[in-house]
């Protein structure tokens, strides 16, 4: 698969990935929210952070599909696919701390 | 989530039985991966938003239930975004029918019932 590729499928497939990290970012931001509140302490602040660092495994996972993406032809990605599933499913996990809390 | 366990533990499987699908059907099959991440992510906002936007409800704790339950929902979309995509990949391979799921009805009948609750919720406290 070397010709012109009518559909553009790994540009679409780069800026999906893209879109999945804006929104796992509105998700970090909630999560870290408690931590501005007046009345925060330890345990919202490390809340925060494991939102806040959650988020940056996302975008690093994302970042890394890149190169593959414009690989020709591109690369398989099972290991980002299942890192990233995996880092969503402790982002819930951190919510449901962040609920009971 | 069945038979495709191994796939967990030995991500290289996927990748060597059958033969290399187009590399388009691949892209398209994690795109659609992706979008069910940002319904997962969706959920999860969702769920947390409820937990700190949402005034204490008439019912003791439902504010925390819904919470939780939208969190759980959500986690457990990206868990099975992962396995069916993995099926998917298999399935392509080997050249058999895509994997069939009564899953995306299931969360559309969970989010539907969830919203009837929060609409009686709504409905309640105008009335009282």
């Amino acid at each position: 698969m070397t010709a012109r590729d009518p559909g553009a499928s790994p540009e679409r497939t780069r800026l999906a990935w893209r879109r999945t990290g804006l929104s796992a970012a509105a998700v970090a931001l909630l999560a870290a929210r408690p931590a501005f509140h007046p009345g925060a302490g330890p345990a919202e602040w490390l809340i925060a952070a494991a939102a806040m660092g959650g988020w940056a495994a996302l975008a690093a996972l994302a970042l890394h599909r890149a190169p593959g993406l414009r690989a020709r032809p591109p690369h398989p990605a099972p290991r980002s696919i299942r890192a990233y599933a995996l880092i969503t499913a402790a982002l819930a996990v951190i919510g449901g701390l962040v609920v009971m809390l | 989530m069945s038979g495709g366990l191994k796939h967990w533990f030995d991500p290289e499987s996927a990748h060597t039985e059958g033969t290399t699908p187009d590399y388009r059907f691949s892209l398209a099959n994690e795109r659609t991966f992706l979008a069910w991440i940002r319904t997962g992510l969706a959920l999860i906002a969702g769920g947390l938003a409820c937990a700190q936007f949402l005034p204490p409800l008439p019912i003791a704790r439902l504010r925390e239930i819904i919470a939780i339950a939208l969190l759980v929902l959500g986690g457990g979309v990206a868990l099975r975004a992962v396995d069916h995509w993995a099926r998917a990949e298999r399935a392509m391979r080997l050249g058999v029918d895509l994997p069939r799921s009564r899953f995306p009805a299931i969360l559309a009948i969970a989010v539907a019932l969830g919203a009837v609750v929060l609409v009686g919720t709504v409905l309640y406290r105008m009335v009282t």
